[in-house]
């Protein structure tokens, strides 16, 4: 009994995208999201704007969700995860599980876009002391606060005087096993050094890093605009610890490019924290049997040619489960998987039409 | 820790008076009031192409990427710094606009430069010093180089053929084809509407008052060569 319906797992950015896309191509559509609220990590992890745009991230993702409710054949299922995903391509039986309990349904095929978590930055070491000062924070921590328009020192209430930013925490290091590089964290600190020199015009905005990865347009978009017209002080060079220093903090690195080591004072430290794959990616990998790569990620089955196919016919990836990725990246990718999942229905050619 | 946004205190540099922040703070404000800067300095890549294509950093310990830095991150330690010494190791042949954000480097050397002259910084007068010879020449002649100043004595490493040219320089110079060369204490025939027009220019672009600032005593003799041919002119300043 073959299916026509498409089941999407995850709510964000990209299972938004991949459920517009097979809606928007005429098939039936199941959004299975594991919050109560769609809109994925940008709204539950309180992001300010967008990167690169600045466009507000509830405003955009309300509109996302909202252009994918005006077509035909959605059907939106929050709160709920998937338990389970018998049978094979053209006829999943993928089980549903809510607050109402365990549901059933026919699916031909299933697109899993449950996403990144941030990298929590005391999960190997504590040399940044997130854990230990209440003024080290996450990009994450920091975007809350730009969205409150009120950016603080926790530890006292008063706003800051001098910010740094440090890259790639908990990216491209060997000692934690995350090698690769996060994409999104040089310009999404960017982004958030320009927000925090426009709400705090005497505020020194400082950024360590190793190198700067600006994609593409971010380039002119984020980079020189934060340089040039922000006056935001890019030094190459990764801090190796922070300390407490008369009620301030101490950071050290070195100064590369100018060839001298560095001892600093900041008020508040902002860890650019990295892209892991998500517990729901995790998870769903087993539930779903499809492959990951070393660092948990889903693996696409043919690279570079092929980003979203999985190892099990019939199940596509996209987005952050697939590893570090931007929203364009994200929105792309989960077009790319929408129209697989849609082709491969109606080709005729399931696993299911075979048998 | 300063809160000019100067990440270090530079180290203490033997052969230049350190003052304080305020006045370091002073002068960096007056490069960058400069009308020129913005168009000098956008951010530093900190590629370092601009060092690859200096002479002079082949030659001498001297960085443009460090002066397009040192203004870039607002640094008003080490932009004095570099003031007292790095800039007056720069040929300002303009290399380093090779700049892939378009940055001008040696503009901003040219600036610090002026700065440095109009504030009387004792490097600004120790690196002019060797100079006061050229500088009389040219802002009294409106000539760089005159044949006159081809003396053995003056420039010995020039070998001795120097001898013969000077003892009959006249002659040499009259055997030149153009006959605006046929001269001994310029380097060619300046006219006296050039000379009156490059007098007016020293004074109102300000290059009599930085001679002043640098040295007292060429001063005062620039100003009375010009002020008299001015004066003969009918020309007040």
């Amino acid at each position: 009994m073959s299916s026509d319906r498409v089941v999407v797992v995850g709510g964000g950015p990209g299972g938004i995208e991949a459920a517009r896309g097979v809606a928007g191509l005429g098939l039936e559509v199941t959004i299975v999201e594991k919050l109560e609220r769609l809109g994925g990590t940008p709204i539950s992890e309180n992001y300010a704007a967008l990167t690169p745009n600045f466009e507000d991230a509830e405003a955009a993702m309300d509109r996302m969700i909202e252009a994918m409710l005006a077509l035909p054949g959605v059907d939106v299922r929050t709160s709920s995860t998937v338990s389970a995903c018998e049978g094979e391509s053209g006829d999943f039986k993928v089980t549903i599980s809510g607050a109402a309990g365990d549901e059933t349904i026919d699916a031909g095929a299933v697109i899993l876009a449950t996403g990144f978590q941030h990298f929590d930055p005391g999960r190997e070491t504590q040399m940044y002391g997130y854990y230990e000062h209440p003024d080290v924070i996450a990009l994450q921590d920091l975007e809350a606060m730009l969205k409150d328009h009120n950016v603080v020192r926790p530890s006292n209430g008063e706003a800051p005087k001098r910010v740094c930013f440090v890259q790639c925490v908990g990216s491209r290091d060997r000692h934690i096993g995350n090698e690769y590089c996060s994409k999104v964290c040089c310009g999404v600190a960017s982004k958030e050094a320009i927000e925090i020199r426009k709400l705090l015009p005497d505020c020194k905005v400082f950024i360590f890093y190793i190198d700067m990865r600006m994609y593409g347009y971010w380039e002119n978009q984020i980079y020189w605009p934060a340089q040039e017209e922000h006056h935001v002080q890019y030094v190459k060079g990764i801090i190796t610890e922070v300390l407490k220093k008369d009620g301030r903090l101490l950071v050290r690195g070195e100064d590369t490019t100018m060839g001298r080591p560095m001892e600093v004072l900041m008020d508040l430290v902002v860890l650019s924290v990295g892209m892991e794959p998500s517990r729901g990616t995790r998870e769903m990998a087993g539930v779903l049997g499809i492959q990951q790569n070393k660092y948990g990620f889903i693996e696409a089955a043919n690279p570079p040619l092929d980003t979203v196919t999985t190892s099990r016919e019939g199940i596509y990836a996209c987005g952050a489960a697939l590893g570090p990725a931007d929203l364009e990246d994200t929105i792309s990718s989960a077009g790319a998987a929408a129209m697989k999942a849609v082709s491969l229905l109606r080709s005729g050619k399931t696993a299911a039409a075979s048998s | 820790m300063s809160q000019t946004g100067a990440l270090y205190k530079a180290e203490a540099v033997a052969g230049y008076a350190d003052v304080p922040l305020e006045e370091k703070q002073r002068l960096f404000d007056e490069v960058k009031a400069d009308m020129r800067f913005p168009d000098y300095i956008y951010g530093c890549y900190e590629c370092g192409i601009c060092v690859a294509v200096c002479p002079s950093a082949r030659f001498y310990d001297f960085s443009p990427r460090r002066i397009a830095q040192a203004v870039a991150r607002e640094d008003a330690e080490l932009v004095y710094q570099q003031m007292q010494e790095d800039i007056w190791e720069c040929s300002q042949c303009f290399s380093c606009l090779r700049c892939p954000r378009g940055n001008n480097p040696g503009g901003i050397i040219t600036i610090m430069r002026e700065v440095s002259i109009n504030n009387g910084l004792a490097s600004a007068r120790e690196a002019l010093e060797g100079y006061t010879r050229i500088i009389y020449k040219i802002m009294s002649t409106g000539t760089q180089v005159s044949p006159d100043m081809l003396q053995p004595d003056a420039f010995p490493d020039w070998g001795p053929e120097v001898k013969d040219v000077s003892d009959k320089l006249e002659l040499w110079r009259r055997a030149l084809p153009p006959e605006t060369h046929h001269t001994t204490t310029t380097g060619w025939e300046v006219s006296d509407k050039t000379l009156v027009e490059l007098y007016l220019i020293w004074h109102k672009t300000g290059a009599l008052k930085m001679i002043e600032e640098v040295d007292e005593g060429l001063h005062m003799i620039l100003e009375e060569v010009m002020e008299e041919r001015l004066e003969e002119e009918g020309i007040e300043v």
